[in-house]
């Protein structure tokens, strides 16, 4: 009989190993329909790693990730992104020398929207960039860049998205407005979002749930009351002031 | 730009050529435009290839030269009439290029050139050596039929008819180029050249658009070989040598590659400076490379994005000027004439 799962996304016992050296072993995770939950740990926990295990850009040594109870590990990474699994990058990955509207447009129409110009239309006006539809995007701010980069994961209304340190290099102004963006999306579109980001301000301050990473594997799992007490994640991470 | 600003150029820069056949007697003059015209479509060719690939082809020659070679031997053995034959050269180029494209343009920067050089200078050998198909080093001459489209020959060849289908021509695949990148196919391909990672996370296949571009700019570059193999009549392994695709590159680059008329000035440019040479025309790839170096340095962007700048700065000026309170005074107190007066710190520009 067919377990109907409550999460949007399950990744069960996951595991990526190179040789001998385990950048991933056994994680766990799970999002809950418009829950963002922040994945914190010190530089080469596995955060970025299991982003790229679950969106398909890895191959897994061991595990299974689900989508709507789906199994879609067997899927590359363009078929997940089209049943809903989207993910940003670290590095602002967008098309330089494309106008704004045009690029979300392309994603949208090659993510399968039948009406890509409304989709597009819809995400720039949701992360306030309609009106910088006709510029290219080279051209933009870095913020707005960021900000293009996050519409452009969020073409044709993804179930999941997955975001990498997305508030690198911004400003307390313009990491406050893409946070703010953040939440609207969760309770507006129904968006679960995933989060690595070492702006501790910003992880918990927005974030329903916090998983915490050290050297591959979850150390903690819980509200962020819970992980802010966890005298595991204070010492491993947090320090003892936090 | 807008459907109907661009027919209005078209149609204009049609016009153009009409008047330039009608008013040029000279047919020495006529024969030198011409060339430079055929050039300019070859410099498109290896121009949108650049543009919407960012990939650099050091052996686009190979296309400008196989087109000749390969009417010259449809034509010899009587395979289809002439005009069935134009379209299937072509239409063979295209192919073999989508097919070379799709082994290739996965190689990235400059070990794409050394390929393209590669495989350039051995179609370079092989024209040279299959002397019982291409005449080897001496070449062969196309047999073009006495009538093409119905036209003669005679009509076709004269210098100023010759100019005006030149013309003609550049002038279609121009706008042919033109739409086809506003199209979703060239909003995918400036995707694949910009970020390709991405464009595979976006659900784009990235090889089958850049092979595709490198076959549409091969298809261009025969269209120029097609015309050149009719204004001479023959073709030769020289047509082929890499130092064509080269000379090709160069117009690229100093004409500018980030919009269609860049690869079209920089031809007009080259054979302007070795017309103006005259008997030092020997000299004229030294002098073209001073130049090259000018513009990498100074103008990145070639003369047509140095023209850009100028005119937008023109146009600043003009509209600063224009928009400048009026110097005439209203009333002595007011806060206009205070504005107007020379020692306002609006004024001193």
């Amino acid at each position: 009989m067919k377990h109907a799962s409550n999460f949007v996304l399950e990744a069960r016992d996951v595991a990526i190993h190179y040789g001998g050296i385990k950048a991933l072993d056994g994680v766990d995770l799970t999002l809950a329909r418009g829950q963002i939950r922040g994945l914190i740990g010190p530089n080469g926990a596995g955060k970025s790693t299991v982003i790229d295990a679950i969106t398909g850009r890895r191959p897994l040594t061991r595990g299974s990730v689900r989508l709507m109870d789906e199994d879609v590990s067997h899927l590359g990474a363009v078929d997940r992104r089209r049943r809903g699994l989207s993910r940003s990058f670290q590095r602002t990955s967008i098309f330089g020398g494309m106008t704004v509207r045009k690029q979300v447009e392309l994603a949208s129409h090659k993510m399968g929207v039948r009406d890509s110009v409304a989709d597009a239309e819809a995400v720039l006006e949701e992360l306030d960039l309609a009106r910088l539809g006709n510029a290219i995007a080279e051209d933009l701010g870095y913020g707005e860049q960021r900000r293009l980069d996050l519409a452009l994961a969020l073409v044709g209304r993804p179930q999941v998205l997955m975001l990498d340190e997305p508030m690198a290099g911004l400003s307390v102004q313009e990491s406050h407005d893409l946070a703010g963006h953040l939440q609207a999306l969760t309770s507006r579109w129904n968006v679960s979002v995933l989060l690595v980001e070492h702006d501790m301000d910003v992880v918990f301050g927005i974030s329903h749930a916090i998983t915490v990473f050290e050297l591959g594997r979850v150390i903690a799992s819980g509200d962020p009351t819970e992980v802010r007490a966890n005298p595991r994640v204070r010492e491993a991470y947090l320090g003892s002031a936090a | 730009m807008s459907l109907t600003r661009m027919g209005a150029t078209a149609l204009v820069t049609l016009l153009a050529g009409v008047a330039i056949a009608a008013t040029v007697s000279s047919g020495s003059i006529l024969g030198r435009l011409t060339q430079a015209v055929i050039y300019a479509i070859f410099a498109l060719g290896v121009g949108v290839l650049l543009k919407q690939n960012g990939l650099v082809s050091f052996g686009h020659a190979l296309f400008f030269g196989a087109a000749g070679y390969g009417m010259g031997v449809v034509l010899s053995l009587g395979w289809m009439p002439a005009e069935w034959a134009l379209l299937a050269v072509l239409a063979a180029i295209g192919v073999l290029a989508f097919g070379i494209g799709l082994v290739i343009v996965r190689v990235p920067g400059i070990a794409f050139g050394m390929l393209t050089l590669a495989i350039g200078q051995m179609a370079y050998l092989l024209a040279s050596r299959a002397r019982g198909i291409t005449g080897g080093a001496d070449g062969m001459s196309v047999p073009w039929p006495d009538t093409l489209f119905g036209l003669p020959q005679s009509l076709l060849l004269k210098p100023a008819t010759l100019f005006l289908i030149a013309w003609v021509l550049l002038v279609l695949v121009t706008v042919a180029l033109l739409l086809i990148l506003r199209t979703r196919f060239g909003a995918i391909t400036e995707a694949v050249r910009d970020n390709e990672e991405r464009a595979r996370f976006i659900g784009i296949q990235t090889t089958v658009p850049r092979a595709a571009v490198y076959a549409l700019s091969a298809v261009v570059t025969g269209i120029a070989g097609l015309l050149s193999s009719f204004n001479a009549g023959f073709i030769s392994p020289e047509n082929l040598h890499w130092s064509v695709s080269a000379i090709t590159l160069l117009m690229v680059v100093v004409g500018g590659f980030k919009k269609p008329i860049g690869p079209i000035v920089g031809a007009v440019v080259y054979f302007l400076f070795k017309d103006l040479l005259g008997e030092h025309a020997t000299h004229s790839m030294a002098l073209f490379g001073a130049a090259l170096i000018a513009v990498i340095l100074f103008s990145p962007d070639g003369l047509v994005g140095l023209m850009e700048r100028a005119a937008r700065r023109l146009t600043q000026r003009l509209t600063q000027r224009t928009s400048r309170p009026s110097r005439t005074p209203t009333r002595p107190d007011s806060a206009g004439a205070a504005l107007a007066s020379p020692t306002a710190p609006e004024q001193r520009t």
